[in-house]
């Protein structure tokens, strides 16, 4: 349902608050099918939020948003999608382990998205928050 | 749950659901309109930017309570359901109106709750009141622009017989006895299930009979035999399901003759609407419309079709 969201209806995200209410409705589904995913979501909150400089806010398309110093570290939509910028580099080589994929919109970039849909999957998230933490911090 | 969570989530629940009553009470006197009834017209304000501010409102009451991601959606969930049920009692909205608006309705209002938890818990009181500020900015433009939309859905299908054949059955046709196959029409929506005319000529007084025993009184305004049937909507019933939301202006069979036995069978419906957002009530409107298109069409094309 997301992928096809994504990638025929993405010129809806242009219509003023359409992507929040499709991640609040993403939200709503996330309560009855896996609510768990909004436990994980608001535990990667707090552990990010331990990190020095940090802040987090609701992402322009919808989700929640990690920003060091106003920059944007990454952004988990409400389905357990993180969405990050790493160095292309990075990405290659995470790429290799085959655990993550090329952003789902932004292809040839250093974006990359990651499904958290088990607990396993969580801290790697983590991982992953932590080594765009660090980009930014150098 | 303790008292204290007891009265706060009554609070939060009552006054946002109070603020969305007064609001789209208050707006009623502002909406600009041509339409002849202007208190039939909803506008995007009252269906993404109100839940939205409920939601706001709501979560300023659980400000203190520090509910997790689940618990706030959750709440929003059972805010939401205070809402339609409210919706219901006062507005006279039906089941169906009821299903259509709940997606706009939980999202906005999570997107307000979890906007509002991103607030409180900055305390930044100037952005606080910058963001409310311009919501209600939006409201008031949204409320005092012209709100007109009309639109028309067109279907095709082919059926395999000569036009002479498929006439009789395009200006009226006997009950629809095929069980209904899209999923509204399923659930209780109103589906046309007989069509009957006073007379093969224009001018002539026509009928579209819905399942819950509702009438469409048309009348015959382009009679071309075996080419251009269309027919004006006279008057719609005053169904819970469309009240107000949606007029019906015409309706229009074209068939063409292929030459080869077969005739191609167009059936368009213009209307009008008033409820906003278009890029959401139009895309219910366009289903529901080809739905009824379709069965009406198929059924057509069946009788048509018997040798």
């Amino acid at each position: 349902m997301f992928t096809f969201v994504t990638q025929y209806l993405s010129f809806l995200k242009l219509v003023p608050t359409m992507s929040w209410l499709f991640d609040g409705l993403l939200k709503l589904w996330a309560y009855f099918a896996k609510p768990v995913l909004l436990d994980w979501m608001d535990e990667i909150e707090a552990e990010v939020l331990q990190w020095q400089y940090t802040t987090s806010g609701i992402h322009k398309y919808g989700g929640m948003q990690f920003n060091y110093q106003g920059k944007e570290i990454g952004h988990i939509h409400s389905n357990g999608l993180l969405d990050m910028l790493l160095s292309r580099s990075v990405k290659a080589q995470l790429m290799q382990d085959g655990r993550i994929s090329g952003h789902h919109t932004f292809k040839n970039t250093g974006w990359i998205s990651f499904y958290i849909c088990d607990i396993k999957e969580k801290d790697y998230a983590l991982k992953l928050l932590r080594k765009g933490y660090e980009r930014l911090v150098k | 749950m303790s008292r204290k969570n007891f009265l706060t989530d009554l609070k939060a629940y009552g006054i946002s659901n109070l603020f969305a009553v007064g609001i789209i009470g208050i707006n009623k006197y502002f909406i600009v309109d041509t339409h002849a009834n202007a208190d039939d017209i909803f506008v995007f304000s009252e269906f993404i930017i109100t839940p939205m501010l409920m939601g706001i409102i709501s979560a300023w009451f659980w400000r203190y309570s520090d509910l997790s991601s689940r618990g706030l959606t959750g709440k929003s969930f059972l805010n939401g359901c205070i809402t339609i049920v409210l919706a219901s009692g006062f507005l006279g909205e039906g089941f169906i109106c009821l299903i259509i608006v709940s997606p706009l309705l939980f999202g906005s209002i999570i997107v307000g709750a979890f906007i509002g938890r991103a607030m409180f818990r900055r305390n930044n009181n100037t952005l606080n009141i910058s963001i409310v500020g311009l919501t209600l900015v939006v409201f008031a433009a949204d409320s005092l622009s012209e709100h007109h939309y009309e639109n028309m859905v067109s279907d095709t299908i082919i059926v395999n017989a000569p036009p002479q054949q498929v006439w009789k059955n395009v200006v009226a046709f006997k009950r629809i006895k095929e069980k209904n196959k899209f999923w509204l029409f399923k659930i209780g929506m109103p589906s046309p299930v007989e069509s009957t005319v006073e007379g093969y000529y224009l001018g002539a007084k026509r009928k579209c009979i819905f399942s819950n025993g509702y009438t469409f009184d048309e009348k015959i305004v382009t009679y071309d035999e075996n080419k251009n049937l269309t027919f004006a909507i006279t008057n719609q019933p005053r169904d819970p399901e469309i009240m107000g939301h949606i007029d019906i202006e015409q309706g229009q069979f074209l068939l063409k003759d292929n030459g080869d036995g077969t005739t191609t069978l167009v059936g368009n419906s213009r209307y009008k609407l008033y409820v906003f957002p278009t890029w959401y009530y139009d895309t219910w409107a366009q289903s529901i419309t080809r739905n009824v298109h379709l069965r009406v069409m198929e059924h057509i094309k069946e009788l048509s079709e018997v040798k």
